[in-house]
């Protein structure tokens, strides 16, 4: 009704040229509903071209014979040939059990330390403004940064954490933690969580700074004590950000293979190998793109079940 | 049920001091109001009180203990906050009894509690909803719920009414005054707003720059206001403050405005040793009538504000603006000489250097 008037009152045209006038008929239009779509237009083409293409891409790949190396063939359709490959591959197996730890114990070191780290930033005590930036640093830094530089300190000839180890006596002898198939992926866990808990830290303190005061004086003269606090009022109220932030880190986790391409390399043995990791070596060593085409659409296909599910289980919708 | 003291409390941020030695004794079911402006001082004084914030000296007793070192869930108060506070991830019901759940009060004793304070409160039917879906008055009680469903020894408000609309502010005002009577429990009530003050308190503290202006009853504050703060910051439109030199004429004592002169017969106030010097002479706006009286002022209608039950008339007299509450049928015209009786009773001086009643 509203904007049936708003077209009525537009003055009408005065002469020709103000009939044909772009400028007139675009505010024309911009009365109309029709306004919505045009100004959605180049959001929509810009994720066309690059998100919904490749990713259309990746699952006609993952049912056509795609190996660069072996031209004869190449391009042809192979019906669920990959899928069912994938499903007699040891390889794939452990490289999903690897990832199920790898996603889980770095998300809960990096969500605890994380949280820590936000409440206790956000007390406001003296030098806490540059706490926070040393804490966030690690996230400042490439992951092929991050990685080598954990790689040389971990280094079993003349890694420093190998010395600072065997000086204070926890160790015997230095150590090389990622030719072990014991430690190897508890220190890339390691590596990885000292490098993204930030990522938790800033979310949760914006989260944190978003909590009204009031909430806790009334807490506090309820005889909430500090964990009670935090388990009944700080908590749920940052279920949001909460969900969202592990979300974002699950979907990098699993689709990231770059730290540990830097650290382990899926080795000792595959010991580290990932799902990522794996579609990686199968696309780019043995240029097997359709099998790595395959890999990507089940992790493609985890992910959103997992966000699914994590979003009903977090009952964020709730409130 | 309890008596509070508050004797010597005094608060400092680094070098600001914003309290600066409190001493207020409220009887046991008494109704304190702390009032004054923004920045004076109040809201700090009753985080103090239920110990959200240390003092940096003095003693605040609540009945016999001093609790200067008392957690404030061991003070057995309960407060209600300009925010109300509630949390929001809970429904109303647990809102409600989540004092007593943190006190370990088992579950079913919790439950009749809580029911009977939502009977007192009249929000039965709101105990499953989260406190999103509820109205602001509705949020109101149950933030009031939550407070007297642990029969406190002391209620705290934080401005309780200002997040409110007119309509439901007068309504929930008459709703604290209806369970302050019914439950007897001492009160203490932080607010800007001199209505809730005058028409809820049993004693009123008028601060500013952290220090009690004037400490007494309603009516004293606002009939015998200790200084031309309190005077001022009173009563809706503000008091006129006329300055003046206090003469004596044939035995009655007068104040003179330039050419004007106004008799004081009557006057409560010993004002001999002020004979001959400037004084300010405080005149509520209803202490006008229209006529000639025992004492009376004249000068030019300068602007009329009808409102509904009452005209405010502004008078320039000798140059100085002051306002009258005549009646809704006083409707005198711009630029009129008019005449008006002053109830010369009413009248306060001031001692315009230091500001105080004389």
């Amino acid at each position: 009704m509203s904007r049936g008037r708003a077209m009525a009152a537009l003055p009408p045209p005065r002469s020709t040229w103000d009939a044909i006038n772009p400028l007139r008929l675009l505010g024309e239009l911009s009365e109309t509903r029709y306004w919505m779509y045009l100004l959605l237009l180049p959001s929509a083409l810009l994720i066309t071209a690059i998100v919904l293409f490749p990713t259309v891409y990746g699952f006609q790949l993952s049912f056509t014979e795609m190996r660069l190396n072996r031209p004869a063939g190449n391009g042809a359709f192979v019906g669920l040939k990959h899928y069912q490959r994938m499903l007699a591959d040891p390889i794939f197996w452990l490289s999903l059990r690897n990832t199920a730890v790898w996603v889980t114990f770095s998300i809960v070191i990096e969500f605890v330390v994380g949280l820590v780290a936000a409440l206790a930033l956000n007390r406001n005590l003296p030098g806490g403004k540059i706490l926070a930036v040393l804490i966030l640093v690690p996230y400042f830094l490439p992951n092929v940064v991050a990685g080598n530089m954990w790689a040389l300190m971990l280094d079993s000839r003349v890694g420093v954490i190998n010395d600072i180890l065997v000086r204070i006596g926890l160790l015997h002898e230095y150590k090389a933690w990622f030719a072990d198939p014991n430690t190897a992926m508890a220190t890339a866990i390691f590596v990885e969580a000292w490098h993204s808990f930030p990522f938790f830290t800033l979310l949760i303190m914006a989260g944190l700074k978003g909590i009204p005061a009031d909430l806790y004086k009334a807490a506090d003269i309820d005889g909430a004590g500090a964990f009670a606090q935090l388990r009944l009022i700080t908590l749920p109220m940052l279920r949001t950000i909460i969900a969202a932030a592990v979300i974002l880190r699950v979907i990098g986790l699993v689709n990231s293979p770059d730290l540990l391409l830097i650290l382990t390399q899926g080795g000792p043995g595959r010991s580290t190998q990932v799902l990522s990791l794996y579609a990686f070596q199968n696309a780019y060593s043995d240029f097997n793109f359709g099998y790595a085409g395959a890999l990507s659409v089940v992790m493609f296909v985890l992910l959103m079940l997992f966000a699914w599910a994590y979003i009903r289980l977090s009952k964020v919708n709730q409130d | 049920m309890a008596t509070l003291s508050i004797k010597g409390v005094r608060k400092s941020f680094g070098a600001v001091e914003v309290l600066k030695t409190i001493d207020i004794e409220l009887e046991d079911g008494g109704f304190l109001v702390l009032l004054g402006p923004s920045g004076c001082g109040k809201s700090t004084l009753l985080s103090i009180i239920a110990g959200l914030e240390p003092s940096s000296g003095g003693d605040v007793i609540i009945g016999e203990r001093n609790v200067n070192d008392v957690h404030p869930k061991d003070r057995n108060i309960a407060m209600v906050f300009q925010s109300y506070a509630l949390y929001p991830t809970m429904p109303v019901r647990r809102n409600i009894g989540f004092g007593l759940e943190m006190r370990k009060v088992p579950a079913a004793e919790r439950d009749a509690a809580v029911q009977r304070a939502a009977e007192l409160l009249q929000i039965e039917h709101l105990l499953d909803r989260k406190p999103g879906q509820l109205s602001g008055g509705q949020r109101q009680r149950v933030a009031m719920g939550r407070a007297i469903v642990r029969d406190p020894d002391l209620f705290l408000f934080d401005e309780p009414l200002s997040n409110l609309d007119a309509k439901l502010r007068v309504e929930m005002r008459t709703e604290i005054k209806r369970l302050h009577d019914r439950l007897g429990t001492s009160i203490v009530y932080v607010t800007h707003d001199q209505i809730e003050a005058m028409t809820l308190g049993t004693k009123v503290a008028v601060m500013k720059g952290g220090v009690i202006q004037q400490i007494a009853d309603p009516q004293t504050i606002y009939e015998k206001p200790a200084n031309m703060f309190v005077a001022g910051f009173i009563g809706s439109p503000t008091m006129n403050f006329l300055s003046g030199t206090l003469e004596r004429s044939g035995g009655t004592i007068v104040l003179r405005h330039g050419e004007a002169l106004l008799a004081l017969p009557g006057l409560e106030q010993d004002v001999g040793a002020h004979i001959g010097k400037s004084v300010v002479a405080g005149i509520r706006p209803e202490t006008f009538h229209p006529g000639e009286g025992q004492g009376t002022l004249t000068g030019t209608v300068d602007v009329v504000e009808p409102t509904g039950p009452d005209t405010m008339v502004i008078l320039s007299i000798g140059g100085q603006l002051l306002t009258a509450r005549l009646g809704s049928r006083d409707r005198p015209k711009l630029g009129d000489t008019m005449t008006l009786a002053v109830d010369t009773a009413a009248i306060n001086l001031f001692d315009p250097d230091t500001g105080d009643r004389i």
